[in-house]
């Protein structure tokens, strides 16, 4: 029995100096060092997306290293989510990638922790041009005066509508037209054709709120991190479009929620539905439906509140090689060449050179056209604070909530502010 | 195919209901064997362990004491843990989502693992005598288990109970018009339900291995005393596949209670992972997301750690049950 | 054959015995039928053009098109899709080694050996098969990366050598203790010890559970994607479960054709691994009786 007790108490001491010993390691972290004896820098480079995005990106990694002979890139992907997870678990080891895609909605929560490189200094050592960016995207990484990330392309909120079944109810849809004109389009091509519904049921898209708040002079995040509405304004949005919702012209939380992993619209449930114009690229390829881009409704007729986002090449703060982190990016947001082979893969590209390099065909010229039509609206983006992702996530599940039935809106809005007041910190 | 009569020599009888079984695989006390024999035991126990034990200390224990450790931290990956008692614990508590998870996951447990089972012993009983296309049939079988949770499966299982898909076709011929099932709150769990009852192949194959090892002199000599298939069935074959049972049992509620991969797939990956209105949000999932997504991996250790005092409950509770009705061998005397 | 009989009837005329088989097969085929449905779905889906996949009705195709496999050919990223598959056979058969060995060796110790702080320990085995694994992820990542073994295939490999799977030494541990204690008493008596005892007497009885660890631990480890997604580092070194992943993101254009046409292509070594084994599964039993 001694003997027994013996042996299990120093397997507990060993087991809590094994714990301990990790414990340590979680606070500390470690950075991986990659350099290598000759001269040869090795980067690493992790990017999210699929095998077609991969083609392209090899190609243009390629191309830099035929540039920079002294610089190796080890390129890694995955699929949006799994690139999180697989993200966020290197870098809470210290071993985040050298170089990595991101997006400006996570430039506060991944800024704040202190993982992004402000490649300010690379700039100001010339290892990076800021100069010859659309539309003042130079500034979009631009974080309390750190630059976290340099935008490679760019995108703006769109309506997606199908021509033909607007057509046929005789609505037509033009710039300056109002939220009211846009729900009675819905009823109208519902009334028409009753294999369709008037529009999918976006109240639920953080992104389509925010610019209708901005069309009423305010905007979904505060510049200080905190929502930019008030519990009314929300029940107002919501209910609106619950309104519609009941009146059967907007396509029911269940069919959409089946339709997935398709949009409503490219299952061919509604006649149109609010996203990000390079979408189109996708729902062109789910559906023989040809769809196009149409102006976001407004409030006063004039403004639509509309912005570029964008995608981000970003560093890490703990890369031992700044400056070949620097001249990559520089390579792969300036170089005409990359902007040739990218085309609109990650959005319309950031630069005018790669912009001007690439002539844009089929539904990538649709796309062109339609951000050269709203691009006199353009106006800053909103600031994302840390905590916006799970924000825009509570968004889209408690009102899917009250879509399925399952919740009345009182408690819903309620439920979305405590949610997202602890999401943001408040 | 060699014949194998000898296996009588094992001289292997029915158990005989009366079985001492303990917490863990426990021998009767040998009679007074010497110190010296005891300690040459306690030396082999641990030369065989030894793998097991610089496993479990390298990279099992160590990771289970630090999430233990974060259960009571605000962690949010990159910066050190910060020690906050028991506040991670008394928000699960006020969290609705939790609660939602826990039924959820309750649901799927209690009512998918009896049906799992039920399958996979059935099909083995069906499988375990030699046919001809024996090798066919097993591999049919055991196919849907082969694909695993892909994403591949995530799909077929939208489009079969897709509104007017065969599913929901040939329910409405008993009057049961659901529509699209996935989409539908009510409905989204039981398709994850029977997802995992049909992939019963696992359950199947360890069943069917424990049958192989019941004699077959059991059966004859009962049959020589007139009992029938039932009385069969459960004189001999229950008791003699208890042990194997009680492991597909346990394991099954197990992983049942740790479901993810499944619940995602057919949820679809994307912001919004709980399946239509939070119905597919499994315990597994709701840890994820806070853990990977929402950075607060204090919290989700916390949740870890009440699913393992969960399923820690249940498992001690199948391991008393145990003495009633699981059979070993070697108690069998 | 006559012990493989299992619990059916002795007697019977061979008529009868002729109908039973006959409406034995037609009940069985006819359970197939259902089971298999959703996996015919996905047949008949790989040889559907992608845009008529996601919430297709029907089960075969009106206009079957080939061009799914052929474009598997081009691999993903410069990397064959060969690279993935020998990539994976590589680990799930290493997996499968490692797991018969050491597990049994634990196995063997709880099931037939009387050691100090035995039952201590098998309850500390149990309990590591409680703790979802989300939340040991980041410790063992960083346990790893300490010991510098990112990218290489020991994280993925390592638990399976050290019996960190409690699953196969909990089975086994099962197996082991439905075998007669006579057998290991009369070798004591000969003067074996326990490794003679372990290797000669009750790893061969124990064949069926062999053969089912090793079945799936192969189909495990062949499925498996958050280890070699969080662990492995390059495109060349991916496994199936990874390159499956990689036909689909939110903002592509999803390759769903690809993708499931590689998914059958996948699964074709586990099922011929299967198929290969599930016939030791009968073996093992039926000559274990002349080894004892």
């Amino acid at each position: 029995m001694g003997a027994r007790r013996g042996t299990t108490r120093a397997r507990g001491v060993r087991a809590a100096a094994a714990a301990l010993a990790a414990l340590g390691l979680l606070a500390t972290g470690c950075g991986g060092g990659s350099g290598s004896g000759d001269g040869k820098v090795t980067i690493r480079y992790s990017w999210w997306g699929a095998k077609d995005r991969a083609e392209l990106i090899q190609k243009t990694v390629e191309m830099f290293e035929k540039e920079h002979p002294n610089i190796k890139v080890k390129t890694d992907f995955s699929e949006y989510t799994d690139f999180w997870s697989k993200f966020n678990t290197q870098a809470a080891g210290g071993n985040a990638p050298d170089v990595f895609q991101n997006s400006y909605a996570f430039l506060r929560k991944y800024g704040d922790k202190n993982l992004l490189l402000d490649l300010n200094g690379q700039a100001k050592a010339g290892n990076l041009s800021l100069k010859g960016f659309r539309d003042g995207l130079e500034k979009a990484g631009d974080i309390d005066g750190k630059l976290l990330g340099v935008p490679v392309g760019a995108n703006t909120f769109a309506l997606f509508y199908n021509p033909d079944a607007y057509r046929k109810a005789g609505v037509t849809v033009e710039a300056g037209w109002t939220w009211d004109d846009f729900f009675a389009a819905a009823e109208k091509v519902r009334k028409s054709d009753d294999t369709l519904y008037g529009a999918s049921d976006n109240a639920n898209v953080m992104y389509l709120y925010d610019l209708y708040l901005r069309q009423n002079g305010k905007a979904f995040f505060t510049k200080d991190g905190k929502l930019g509405f008030t519990e009314d304004d929300l029940t107002k949005w919501w209910g609106r479009w619950q309104q519609h919702a009941k009146a059967d012209e907007l396509v029911p939380g269940k069919k959409s929620e089946q339709a997935k992993p398709k949009a409503s619209i490219s299952a061919d449930l509604s006649a149109s539905e609010f996203t990000w114009d390079n979408f189109l690229v996708r729902f062109a390829a789910e559906t023989k439906t040809s769809l196009d881009l149409g102006p976001i409704p407004t409030t006063d007729g004039k403004r639509t509140g509309q912005y570029l986002s964008s995608l981000m090449l970003s560093g890490s703060a703990r890369t031992q090689h700044p400056k070949e982190v620097a001249q990559f990016i520089d390579f792969m947001t300036h170089d005409p060449e990359v902007g040739k082979v990218m085309g609109y893969n990650r959005g319309i590209p950031a630069t005018t050179s790669q912009y001007d390099a690439y002539e844009p065909q089929g539904v990538d010229a649709k796309i062109a056209a339609y951000e050269k039509s709203v691009s006199a609206q353009l106006e800053p983006i909103t600031p994302h604070p840390a905590g916006a992702d799970v924000a825009e996530a509570a968004f889209l599940r408690i009102y899917t909530q009250v879509a399925l039935g399952q919740t009345s809106m009182g408690k819903a809005v309620d439920q979305f502010f405590n949610e997202a007041d602890s999401a943001l910190g408040s | 195919m060699t014949p194998t009569t000898t296996r009588a020599t094992h001289g292997t009888r029915p158990p005989t209901g009366k079985s001492r079984a303990t917490a863990a695989p426990g021998t009767r006390p040998a009679p007074a064997a010497g110190r010296r024999q005891g300690r040459r035991e306690n030396l082999a126990g641990y030369l065989f362990l030894t793998p097991w034990c610089i496993g479990i200390l390298l990279l099992t224990l160590g990771p289970m004491l630090v999430s233990l450790y974060l259960a009571f931290t605000d962690y949010n990956l990159f910066d050190s843990p910060r020690w906050i008692g028991f506040k991670n614990f008394q928000d699960l508590f006020q969290d609705d989502r939790w609660w939602t998870s826990v039924q959820v996951t309750l649901k799927y447990v209690l009512i998918g693992t009896p049906l799992k089972l039920a399958a996979a012993l059935a099909v083995a009983l069906l499988l375990v005598k030699p046919r001809k296309g024996q090798g066919f049939y097993r591999s049919a079988f055991y196919a849907p288990s082969l694909i695993g949770a892909s994403v591949s499966v995530g799909i077929v299982w939208r489009a079969i109970f897709n509104d007017d898909a065969v599913v929901d076709k040939s329910m409405s011929l008993f009057g049961w018009d659901v529509g699209g099932w996935i989409g539908d709150p009510d409905w989204a769990l039981p398709t994850l339900i029977t997802l995992t009852v049909w992939q019963f192949g696992a359950p199947m194959v360890i069943f069917l291995a424990g049958l192989k090892q019941v004699p077959g002199e059991l059966y004859e000599a009962a049959e020589m005393d007139g009992a029938g298939r039932w009385r069969r069935f459960r004189s001999i074959t229950l008791p003699m596949i208890s042990p194997v049972l009680f492991f597909n049992l346990l394991l099954e509620l197990i992983h049942s209670f740790q479901v993810f991969t499944s619940a995602v797939v057919i949820a679809g990956s994307g912001t919004n992972t709980g399946g239509p209105g939070d119905s597919l949000l499994v315990y597994g999932w709701y840890l994820y997301e806070q853990g990977f997504r929402n950075l607060r991996m204090g919290y989700a250790a916390a949740m870890a750690w009440m699913l393992m005092l969960g399923i820690g409950l249940v498992t001690a509770v199948l391991f008393k049950t145990q003495r009633g009705w699981v059979h070993y061998e070697e108690d069998a005397r | 054959m006559g012990a493989l009989r299992g619990g059916c009837p002795v007697s019977a005329s061979v008529g009868q015995r002729g109908a039973r088989s006959v409406i034995w097969h037609v009940g069985a085929l006819a359970v197939l039928a259902v089971i298999l449905y959703p996996v015919v779905w996905v047949i008949g889906g790989s040889f559907k053009p992608g845009d008529q996949i996601i919430g297709s009705l029907q089960l075969l195709p009106t206009d079957p098109i080939t061009d799914n496999y052929r474009r598997l050919s081009d691999g993903i990223a410069d990397v064959p899709i060969s690279t993935f598959f020998t990539n994976s056979l590589l680990l799930a058969g290493g997996s499968v080694i490692g797991v018969l060995f050491s597990c049994s060796l634990a196995a063997y110790a709880f099931a037939r050996i009387r050691f100090a702080g035995r039952d201590a320990l098998f309850t500390l085995m149990i309990s590591t098969l409680l703790l979802p694994f989300q939340v040991l992820i980041i410790p063992q990542y960083i346990l790893f990366q300490k010991l510098d073994l990112i990218n290489t295939y020991v994280p993925l490999l390592l638990g399976k050598y050290l019996a960190a799977d409690a699953f196969f030494v909990f089975l086994m541990v099962q197996f082991m203790r439905g075998l007669p204690r006579e057998l290991d008493e009369a070798a004591r008596l000969d003067g074996c010890g326990h490794p003679r005892i372990y290797w000669n007497i009750v790893l061969p009885l124990c064949r069926p559970a062999l053969i089912t660890s090793a079945i799936f631990t192969f189909i495990w480890s062949w499925n498996d994607f958050i280890g070699p997604l969080l662990y492995l580092n390059e495109p060349d070194k991916y496994t199936v479960s990874l390159g499956l992943k990689l036909f689909i993101d939110q903002d592509s254009v999803a390759d769903y054709g690809g993708m499931v046409a590689m998914s059958l292509v996948a699964l074709l070594p586990v099922l011929l691994f299967f198929l290969a084994f599930q016939r030791h599964l009968v073996e093992g039993a039926a000559t274990s009786g002349l080894k004892g």
